[in-house]
């Protein structure tokens, strides 16, 4: 993957509220995903208030904590209701 | 065996299944199979669409069989679960998980189903009888069920569980 942007997957009703299934993401340096879901609110107001919603990098359950990093695929969906 | 489809799947058969590869050396295979059913109180749900995060479904799963498979003495769990379009009353999940004795069979099947609902990631938007859609919400029960297995408990006590 390339070192100047993340890929980023939108599920459910966040695909619903984006209008997008996925993007890729300007990103030229590390952020926590917090920083990043700010930003995400920023583009998107309609997610607001986003820090209810779950993150994954490189399909892995990942706090808000964690570090995105240039080339990670980041997916951003409300809490599961499989089963 | 861990499948993400959109058909449906025959229970006895995939019970059959695993009974055939345990045999002899299982006392016992706990299963369970998940439907679909009436999501929201007083409203009658018509039809259900599962969406899912292809690959992450499969890798998240399999690492929920592993974890079941360090803590308790089992065989390969057996976890399959539809996407796509389903109706009312159809079947969605299915987990199976033999081991010599019942009491592991029981634990590893609850801990699997637990976790799959608040760690795989499936969405599921259901249309009402009235026409209208709406994506479910993730139940606190769930969460507060799953919890449990990750604060080093042998097993959920004094749960009172939403039927599923």
């Amino acid at each position: 993957m390339n070192g100047t942007a993340i890929k980023v997957l939108y599920f459910a009703q966040v695909a619903e509220l984006t209008g997008l299934r996925q993007e890729s993401w300007p990103l030229n340096r590390a952020l926590t995903g917090s920083d990043w879901l700010t930003l995400l609110e920023a583009r998107y107001p309609q997610l607001a208030p986003t820090r209810r919603l779950k993150l994954a990098i490189n399909q892995v359950h990942r706090p808000h904590a964690a570090l995105i990093e240039p080339g990670d695929e980041v997916a951003v969906f409300e809490p599961v209701t499989g089963g | 065996m861990i499948l993400v489809q959109e058909s449906d799947f025959n229970p006895a058969e995939l019970t059959a299944g695993l009974r055939a590869r345990s045999a002899g050396k299982a006392g016992a295979l706990v299963s369970f199979t998940g439907y679909v059913r009436d999501y929201t109180e007083n409203t009658a749900t018509r039809t259900l669409f599962l969406e899912h995060y292809p690959g992450m479904c499969e890798r998240e799963i399999s690492v929920i069989c592993a974890t079941a498979q360090d803590r308790w003495t089992i065989f390969e769990p057996v976890v399959v679960h539809r996407v796509g379009a389903l109706h009312y009353t159809e079947q969605i999940v299915f987990v199976a998980v033999a081991s010599p004795h019942r009491g592991d069979a029981f634990d590893a099947c609850r801990y699997i189903i637990d976790a799959l609902k608040t760690r795989a990631p499936f969405w599921k938007r259901e249309t009402l009888a009235t026409g209208e859609s709406v994506w479910v919400q993730q139940q606190e029960s769930d969460a507060a069920q799953a919890a449990q297995w990750e604060i080093g408990n042998a097993s959920p006590k004094n749960c009172h569980h939403e039927p599923d």
